[in-house]
């Protein structure tokens, strides 16, 4: 007779696991921190998904203040603490060679609500190391989870692991 | 997440399907050395990438892997006889050299040259670092040799050992670069295995479950860094190795020495667990090499006269509620291996990964995936996947203290690197 185990893991038995959706989609909000990592971002937008916004932070020269700290697609601001305090994961997008020091305020926010923040960094190959461990620096330390890819379709390939 | 046809991508390695030709760009394990330890000894079947194949050593020495089956009428040739310079079929006679090609037909004329025309498929087979190596490629692809450190030192700072498992290939490696499983599944062993108690990293493991990662793609495939809390600010680092399609290290702790691991396919739904410790810079102790035959650290014991563990479905992997309820193992499966093959095994022979929740620590495993999904297609085009070169292959694993504002890439980098009379870095 076959033991629990050896009977349990063939292929056969495997027919047999509850076919029905194990989990709600999560809220992901997916924030472009520098130029760059905007225009991935607004590609992505494009595509379907289940639960997945996309926003950028402001841009120089507004007030900044929480109530318009972040932008969605369409230019309209939006409040840091609503928008994170909505979310059960932010990821952030930025580029080599540019700034990523907004990250700081996004994680400030991920704390008060005790959101975790992710940070994918494209890595463009022709930046030199400096400048890539300098935008790392922000990011590294507020991230629970930080990817540097070389290429920015990883962005894409996590969000669809993570069912955004 | 991934879809139906990405995973069918990825777990299936037979002749003709992507996957396959994935890993039949590189020189992989293929048996253990001692499994043909003497000229002209018995052949030893092979199952990999899903091609029954027959290792044998002829009496010169030479290695060879070819197709199992006689031409002439499909007798296995496990049968056969080692003899002269050849293997014979004990059917009719006919005779195989290491190269497959038969030498022999003794109901045909010498002078007929008929068995000039018969020829078994077969694969070069090379000894290196107590393994035997097959590339099972395209011949004018043919890689350099592999130089995985591991394989290069004397054999008295090396042990190598494989294990069956029953699963998909795919499911084994994701494990080997999922760090944050250890403080879980194997907390009960970082105190009691000889292999891996009394490194001071130990401590940072238990004292912070829930570690911080970076991940970072390397040329041959990736570097996962797991961060925990160690004193006055600073950062216990572990960093994991990954090389294409199935290779890593897992980081040092203390004196010990290093672990790793390659997944093998034999078919869709078993897979060779390669296993290997070795130290740079001395040889391997009595007391260690004893606790590897002994089923200690990465290593299991054995099914008698087979490489099947002794802990297997069939018996439940002997598992001891009591132990799990007291907290002596996580699962209630002992040992680090049967611990990590039980809960793979029990996803089935290939995970229906479309079904999976991952979360954001999971990056290694999404990057992993991406990485060879991305090299597959890339290969329609030609191009050569990452970890080919042997200089890929010229990494370690590393266990650091960093201050908190240096990046392991950075503040790890020439511990990462294979450096000559310099042991790996460890905590």
């Amino acid at each position: 007779m076959l033991s629990e185990c050896a009977r349990a893991a063939t292929a056969e038995e495997a027919r047999f696991r509850v076919d029905y959706p194990n989990s709600a989609p999560r809220r992901i909000k997916i924030i472009a921190l520098d130029g760059p990592a905007e225009r991935v971002v607004r590609e992505l937008a494009q595509k379907n998904w289940n639960c997945a916004t996309f926003m950028t932070t402001a841009a120089e020269g507004t007030s900044r203040s929480v109530r318009d700290w972040l932008s969605n697609l369409a230019g309209d601001a939006m409040n840091l603490l609503d928008q994170i305090g909505a979310a059960d994961l932010v990821v952030t997008v930025s580029t080599t060679g540019e700034k990523a020091d907004d990250a700081t305020v996004i994680a400030d926010a991920c704390g008060i609500h005790n959101v975790m923040m992710t940070s994918l960094l494209i890595n463009r190959a022709s930046v030199p190391e400096p400048l890539l461990l300098e935008t790392m620096r922000p990011l590294r330390a507020h991230a629970s989870m930080l990817v540097v890819a070389k290429g920015e379709e990883y962005v894409e390939a996590m969000l669809t692991a993570l069912r955004a | 997440m991934l879809r139906r046809e990405q995973n069918d991508l990825l777990t299936q390695t037979g002749p003709g399907t992507p996957g396959g030709a994935l890993f039949r760009s590189y020189w992989i394990p293929a048996l253990l050395a001692e499994e043909l330890p003497e000229n002209e000894c018995p052949p030893v079947r092979v199952k990999l990438l899903s091609e029954r194949l027959l290792a044998f050593r002829d009496t010169q020495g030479r290695n060879g892997l070819i197709d199992e089956f006689c031409a002439h009428r499909g007798v296995s040739l496990w049968f056969g006889r080692n003899e002269e310079s050849g293997l014979r079929c004990p059917y009719h006679g006919w005779k195989y050299d290491v190269t497959g090609q038969c030498v022999e037909v003794p109901s045909e004329p010498a002078e007929s040259g008929y068995c000039k025309r018969i020829k078994l498929k077969s694969y070069p087979l090379i000894e290196r670092g107590g393994v035997l190596w097959t590339y099972m490629g395209a011949p004018e692809k043919q890689p350099p040799l592999p130089e995985f450190e591991f394989a290069l030192v004397r054999s008295e700072q090396r042990y190598v050992a494989k294990r069956l498992q029953e699963s998909n290939w795919l499911q084994a490696l994701e494990g080997g670069i999922d760090s944050s499983h250890v403080s879980w599944l194997h907390r009960g062993e970082l105190n009691s295995d000889p292999l891996f108690k009394g490194a001071k990293g130990n401590r940072y493991n238990l004292n912070d479950a829930r570690p911080v990662f970076e991940v970072v793609e390397s040329p041959g495939g990736l570097y996962i860094g797991a961060r925990r809390n160690a004193e006055g600010g600073h950062y216990y680092w572990r960093i994991t190795p990954w090389v294409m399609p199935s290779f890593t290290m897992i980081p040092p702790r203390g004196g010990h020495p290093v672990h790793g691991h390659f997944w093998i396919p034999i078919d869709d739904h078993n897979c060779w667990t390669w296993s290997f410790d070795y130290h740079s810079q001395r040889a391997l102790t009595e007391a260690e090499v004893q606790a590897m035959r002994d089923g200690k650290g990465i290593y299991v014991k054995f099914e008698p006269g087979t490489y099947r563990p002794l802990a297997n479905k069939d018996n439940d992997y002997l598992i001891d509620r009591v132990a799990q309820k007291a907290g002596t193992t996580f699962s209630g499966v002992a040992g680090i291996a049967m611990q990590d093959a039980s809960l793979q095994e029990s996803m089935g022979p290939i995970v229906d990964r479309a079904k999976e929740n991952l979360v954001s620590t999971d990056n290694g495993i999404i990057m992993a995936r991406h990485r060879m999904l991305k090299a597959i297609k890339a290969m329609e085009q030609g191009a050569t996947p990452p970890g080919v070169d042997p200089a890929h292959q010229r990494v370690r694993s590393a266990a650091v203290i960093l201050p908190p504002d240096q990046p392991f890439s950075d503040g790890a980098k020439e511990a990462l690197a294979v450096r000559a009379g310099i042991a790996h870095a460890t905590v």
